[in-house]
């Protein structure tokens, strides 16, 4: 029911909502405050703070059904799943009370800041540092490809406290920084994805942050981090699913009625295997989606699943949208079939929020226990 | 104030249908609330919400003891639900329909107004309300479209060709709402999870003291597809065609 209702509030906007609005720069916030109004954007957060008191395998549903109805919302991966999670199990009482209230209505927005220019996959290697001073920390570096933050409120940001003796590893920390403090300034990055979330490099000038912005205990932010990067990789694989879907139903449905030499263009096996070949992949890369989020929901290590659920469903969605642009022809080019325009973002699910690479890194070394290689 | 509202439980319209060896709808499949159904529970709710108290109580006639379309309308704000599943009810008639939707009612406890659609989305019918009303005793209003409650009595706005009557009746009464006069609000997700836990009383015919073994005084003997739609008319343009495409809505009584 709760997929119903998410699709039947999001089909009232549509396809042609998200596409004119991302094509003219505008956000999609009829749509976010549609689905806010009624408690679907914080459905993973705990109750006693307005939430849904569900888990990630809800937030995913929503994920999911979103992008199945040509209406992918990246910010959803990011403030709720995310920051909501971090939040939820690390913030301090008043740091909860004040943002999950406010991140569970939808409200306010939170951004997360982990990537930075020289340590693209490499958290251990992040040079953004904060340094205590009294009652602040000053923060001072650089982030880039942060989605989101003209919209957000605050962003999550994780920066390096200190340094691990033995291993030389920087200690993270992770800070709630709002985005009007003294220091901080953001620019914008232009991206060839269709999309009303745009992305940002942010620079921390000694950005002065109040020491009870800390999240957790100094030094702890590696292992919170990781807590929010397992939803955040199955949200973004029930996006790219949903996407998958999305093209599918396109796809086929225009196979069933293109005529060209008296037959639906379906009838060809060379039009309808690729499409079937992409319907396996998704329908495979939904159940491992829902596997990581049931292993994430009932506290066990969801970390090879979620990887696995990623790496399936960037593949998947790409797919299933390259065949569906594919089968459509030349109007897989035309605004008014609603295909090319996700283009980016399904495309930008193979490369974020983890690329396959890094997946298939992780794979070699952890599940099947190869030599690393960095 | 406690309203019933009658909602049924249908096979998805958008979906393929079949039918059964005795040309009834086969409804052994996921069935939906029918839309039609969801105008009447969000009446309900606004007049209950107005009155500043009381519940709004399903009741409901389906096979295979299918809830998920009351599910909907519980996760809507409804409070309660009665479902009458039986065997026995496969392929009933509308008359007996009514009979166990009234004696269903009649469980529902105190009630101050029952609400149903003027017709359900896979029958067409639309003669239930009126034979409840009968059954019950109650004032019989159809085709509303707004309703208003004032003491101990309401005041609706029956829709008609030429716009509407407004017709006064005792509480309780019988209403029969017609589509698109509300909008039904979406479930929130709160919504759905309570609904998980509110009461869905599961009942057969024997629990309504009721024997439906002679079966009723209805037959489908045959079934045909709807006739084709016949060519239109085309009208050439020479300048003057406005004139003949305004005639036409005339004589349909659309303008």
């Amino acid at each position: 029911m709760l997929r119903e209702a998410v699709r039947d509030i999001t089909t009232s906007f549509g396809p042609d909502y998200f596409r004119e609005k991302a094509r003219k720069g505008e956000k999609t916030n009829e749509l976010w405050n549609a689905l806010a109004s009624q408690g679907y954007l914080g459905v993973n957060l705990p109750a006693a703070y307005g939430g849904g008191g569900c888990g990630i395998g809800e937030l995913a549903i929503v994920c999911e059904e979103l992008g199945a109805q040509g209406c992918p919302l990246l910010l959803l991966i990011v403030s709720p799943a995310i920051c909501g999670t971090i939040l939820a199990r690390f913030g301090t009482d008043e740091q909860q009370e004040k943002w999950l209230p406010r991140l569970a209505s939808g409200e306010d927005r939170m951004a997360f800041a982990i990537t930075e220019p020289d340590a693209g996959s490499n958290s251990h290697h992040i040079s953004t540092t904060a340094t205590r001073d009294g009652d602040i920390y000053r923060l001072n570096g650089q982030k880039y490809y942060i989605s989101g933050v003209d919209e957000a409120e605050a962003i999550l940001v994780v920066a390096r406290t200190g340094v691990d003796e033995k291993t030389g590893q920087g200690r993270l920390s992770l800070f709630v920084v709002d985005k009007e403090t003294a220091g901080l300034t953001f620019e914008l990055i232009p991206v060839e994805i269709t999309a009303p979330e745009k992305q940002f490099t942010l620079f921390f000038d000694n950005a002065e942050v109040p020491a009870d912005h800390l999240i957790g205990t100094e030094g702890d932010g590696l292992r919170q981090v990781f807590h929010g990067l397992n939803p955040e990789r199955i949200t973004g694989a029930a996006l790219a699913n949903g996407l998958g879907i999305y093209a599918l139903e396109k796809g086929a449905q225009y196979a069933k009625e293109r005529q060209v030499w008296g037959t639906p263009i379906g009838t060809h096996q060379g039009v309808a295997h690729p499409l079937a070949e992409a319907k396996i992949e998704i329908e495979l890369a939904r159940l491992m989606t829902q596997k990581a989020a049931w292993l994430y929901d009932n506290d066990q290590d969801a970390g090879e699943a979620a990887n696995m659920a990623k790496y399936a469903a960037a593949e998947a969605g790409l797919k299933a949208l390259n065949q569906a642009i594919q089968v459509h022809g030349g109007n897989g080019m035309a605004s008014e079939y609603n295909l090319a325009h996700l283009w980016g973002m399904t495309r930008l699910l193979r490369i974020a929020p983890v690329s396959r690479e890094m997946i298939l890194n992780f794979v070699s070394r952890h599940s099947l226990d190869l030599p690393r290689s960095y | 104030m406690n309203i019933v509202v009658l909602v049924k439980q249908i096979p998805d319209p958008a979906g393929p249908s079949e039918l059964e060896d005795d040309y009834t709808l086969d409804r052994n499949c996921k069935l939906i609330l029918d839309e039609s159904d969801s105008y009447g529970v969000e009446i309900a709710l606004q007049l209950r919400e107005t009155s500043g108290g009381g519940e709004v109580t399903l009741v409901s006639m389906a096979p295979n003891k299918e809830v998920s379309g009351i599910r909907t309308a519980l996760a809507m704000g409804a409070e309660k639900a009665i479902l009458v599943t039986d065997d026995a009810l496969s392929g009933a008639d509308a008359l007996t329909t009514a009979k166990v939707l009234a004696k269903a009612i009649e469980r529902a406890g105190d009630y101050d107004l029952v609400i149903g659609a003027t017709e359900s989305t896979d029958g067409y019918v639309g003669t239930v309300p009126a034979a409840i009303a009968e059954l019950l005793g109650l004032p019989s209003v159809t085709f509303a479209k707004k309703i208003e409650v004032q003491e101990g009595k309401i005041v609706v706005q029956r829709q008609t060709e030429a716009g509407y009557d407004l017709i006064e009746a005792p509480l309780p009464a019988m209403i029969s709402v017609t589509a698109g006069v509300v909008e039904p609000r979406y479930p929130s997700f709160k919504g759905i999870m309570a609904a998980k836990k509110k009461p869905c009383d599961i009942i057969g015919v024997s629990d309504l003291g009721l024997d439906v073994s002679a079966g009723w005084g209805q037959e489908i003997l045959s079934v045909e597809d709807a006739p084709a739609r016949a060519a239109g008319e085309k009208i050439e343009d020479d300048g003057e065609s406005y004139l003949k495409i305004v005639e036409f809505l005339e004589n349909k009584k659309i303008i």
